[in-house]
């Protein structure tokens, strides 16, 4: 794009025209007689100004009112030029009389602006641009066109300003008969015309600007409205209304009727939120439920700006978004992070089956044993009664043993809440080391534990604990496959932690890990195994913390790493009716028969 | 004069097993001792009378198969069945490569059992 600004030739100033500041004062007659169509400037302005107020497309405007000066001033041939925002290039070229190609390629050209050397300006402060046909730097394929052109001379040019003095466009006026003459009524003509131009470029551009909002509202379904305290009226859009499940013909729209939509459960903040707000104090923002009349229910986000309106009355101005979708996915989100959480427990499902399947098996070849026992003791000769009651008694009690693994591994896996117990931190670590022990040995894991003694109870939920231990010992097994180097060696220890707590830890001689990379071991979907789902340091944590306990990471000065957790201390003893471990598998030293043992109710 | 049964030691830390094994073993006309850990079995008195040894594999502190070990270091060549819960071909493979006479996974048959211990007395 080339320039279009140029400095222009004394010659073709303004001087030699009438100075268009002063006030058009022409007759009637006077008037009349300049135009070749018969009509006054008063009724060219009319018929302009009523295409404007219909809101005709700008461009039919423009073209008419080039059309109606051509007409109007003999010899004379105009053009309106609207440019864009930024004052700096044509977005918009009307000229009927002139050339097509010429107005084509106006369109996009850059405008610059110019101090001109007489202060013939409209209002002193624009400068003035000139347009020359002849003089404009154009390329070979329009010069034809130019040529055409230049049998045209600018003879004046004005700039379209809108009421705040801001450059909207360009009338332009070229003399193609030198016999003619510009007269004052003409030069009222021009006047008017820049005006109504104005008008009407004015107008555009606050439609666009209000269709904008439109779509910019539709887009992020957010529709904006103003609040008049005093009279609870409230403007809006008619999809405003439709957001509410309001018929758009309900008017006015107030706060009694969005209420009547509001859900029960939200009403009372609402109305805090609306009493809070009609004393003026500040701007304010919430979220609440709607209920519409079919029953769906909508999330709503508000936000409003304290002002006062023309008036100086209290107003408020804002806007109400519908974040019904944002919020159904966050709840989605937070049942996704729940399976997930129970996933993480049946994650160690391989494991558990594994431990599961022993600890079943142990009674029940219990129960065969005791039973091939009972018939031979039964086929002798005299046949022993007394053993086979023993074997008999024997085969009922292991039925019952297995029937209470199941029963506790079915407590495991349902999802129920968290339940809280006087617990022994040796024991549950004990139970856990059970549990693992056979995975432990697969993968040549040489276990230690180091539980110190008189260790105060602690106030938690078994199950999750064991979880959480069990999580650990298995990470740090596999954080063993592999050493080959080195013993395998997997420590336990329990003791006190200062100020009432108790710690416990699980150190490794395995891969270990950078200290850097310690908050990325516990980021919810981080995992370094390859079936590993990478939850359970996530989940293990925040066990932990709800049991407002610490979980954290340490690497190891020679190998592998130590994780540890501590928990406060619960109330001074532990529950009666536990006989220090309540026992997943059969591995007790003593017997205690299955009515002395508590069961643990699912 | 009676004769004396041959000793058969059951060295497991499951109570079930501990409790029920040996009445069977004793049906088949042996006679049973029963032990809670390999290291109890090895600083018992019984140590040198076993003629067969009924073994878990899976114990904490000292476990079947290292039992075994320490068995064959001491120059003992007591015939060993193992039994155990877990379902461990590989394991299995290396208790029977090591000269056990038997593996068998609980819960197993009293017939099984019965054929394992003839094989381990007939051997010896």
């Amino acid at each position: 794009m080339t320039s279009a600004a140029v400095s222009c030739s004394p010659g073709r100033r303004v001087d030699s025209l009438p100075p268009r500041h002063r006030e058009s004062t022409t007759s009637a007659a006077e008037d009349r007689a300049a135009t070749s169509a018969g009509l006054g400037i008063a009724e060219v302005a009319a018929m302009l100004g009523g295409l404007i107020r219909q809101g005709r497309p700008l461009p039919l405007v423009l073209t008419t009112m080039c059309q109606l000066f051509d007409a109007t001033v003999k010899g004379f041939s105009s053009i309106v030029l609207v440019l864009d925002r930024t004052g700096a290039r044509v977005r918009n070229a009307a000229g009927p009389s002139l050339p097509t190609g010429y107005m084509k390629q106006l369109e996009g050209r850059r405008v610059s602006w110019i101090e001109t050397a007489s202060g013939a300006t409209i209002n002193g402060k624009t400068p003035v641009i000139v347009l020359d046909p002849v003089s404009d730097n154009l390329p070979e394929s329009q010069k034809s066109t130019a040529a055409a052109a230049s049998a045209l001379r600018l003879h004046e040019v004005s700039p379209i300003l809108s009421l705040t003095g801001e450059p909207l466009g360009i009338f332009a006026v070229y003399q193609h008969d030198g016999n003619h003459n510009v007269t004052r009524c003409h030069s009222a003509l021009i006047q008017q015309f820049t005006q109504l131009a104005s008008a009407a470029i004015e107008r555009m551009r606050s439609e666009r600007r209000a269709a904008l909002l439109e779509r910019t509202q539709q887009l992020s379904s957010t529709w904006c409205f103003s609040w008049h305290v005093e009279t609870d009226e409230i403007s809006c859009s008619r999809e405003f209304c439709q957001l509410f499940g309001l018929d758009p013909a309900d008017v006015p729209v107030t706060l009694e009727l969005i209420g009547a939509r509001i859900h029960s459960e939200d009403l009372p903040p609402f109305h805090e939120m609306i009493e809070t707000a009609q004393s003026g104090v500040s701007d304010f923002e919430f979220e609440l439920r709607l209920r519409l009349p079919d029953n769906s229910i909508k999330y709503l986000r508000v936000v409003a700006h304290r002002t006062r309106d023309q008036e100086g009355q209290l107003e408020y101005i804002g806007a109400v978004q519908d974040v019904t979708q944002r919020r159904r996915t966050e709840e989605a989100l937070a049942t996704l992070r729940a399976e997930l959480a129970q996933a993480a427990r049946v994650t160690s499902l391989g494991v558990l089956t594994a431990a599961i399947a022993h600890e079943v098996n142990q009674p029940l070849a219990g129960i065969v044993t005791n039973a091939s026992t009972c018939r031979r003791m039964l086929a002798v000769n005299p046949p022993d009664v007394e053993g086979a009651r023993e074997t008999t008694r024997r085969t009922i009690r292991d039925a019952e043993r297995a029937s209470e693994i199941i029963k506790r591994v079915r407590a495991l896996f349902c999802k129920k809440g968290a339940t809280s117990e006087s617990l022994d931190l040796n024991d549950v670590t004990r139970e856990v080391v059970a549990l693992a022990l056979s995975e432990l040995e697969r993968n040549e894991v040489i276990v230690r534990t180091e539980l110190a003694g008189e260790l105060p109870p602690v106030q938690a939920d078994r199950i999750q604990l064991q979880q959480v231990i069990l999580n650990l010992v298995l990470n740090a097994s596999d954080a063993m496959n592999g050493v080959d180097d080195r013993p395998r060696q997997l420590l336990i220890r329990t003791e006190r932690d200062e100020e009432d707590r108790v710690r416990l830890s699980v150190r490794d001689t395995g891969v270990g890990f950078e200290p850097q990379g310690v908050d990325r071991l516990f980021n919810a979907f981080y995992t370094t195994k390859i079936n590993g789902m990478g939850i359970g340091l996530s989940v293990s944590r925040s066990i932990i913390e709800s049991h407002k306990g610490r979980l954290w990471a340490t690497p190891n000065d020679d190998s592998g790493a130590t994780f540890s957790f501590s928990v406060p201390c619960g109330p001074r003893h532990v529950s009666n009716g536990v006989t220090g471990a309540q026992r997943l598998g059969a591995r007790v030293s003593a017997v205690t028969s299955a009515e002395e043992r508590p069961m643990r109710s699912p | 004069m009676m004769v004396k049964r041959p000793l058969v030691s059951v060295v497991d830390d499951d109570e079930s097993v501990r409790e029920s094994l040996p009445d069977l073993v004793r049906e088949f006309g042996y006679s049973v001792r029963a032990f809670s850990s390999a290291e109890e079995f090895l600083a018992s008195d019984s140590l040198g009378e076993t003629r067969c040894l009924i073994l878990d594999i899976a114990m904490p502190g000292m476990t079947g198969p290292a039992l075994q070990q320490e068995l064959t270091v001491r120059g003992r060549s007591i015939p060993i069945i193992f039994i155990t819960a877990q379902a461990d071909e590989a394991g299995r493979l290396r208790s029977l490569e090591q000269g056990a006479v038997a593996c068998l996974l609980k819960p197993f048959s009293d017939m099984a059992l019965f054929e394992a211990l003839n094989v381990a007395f007939r051997a010896h």
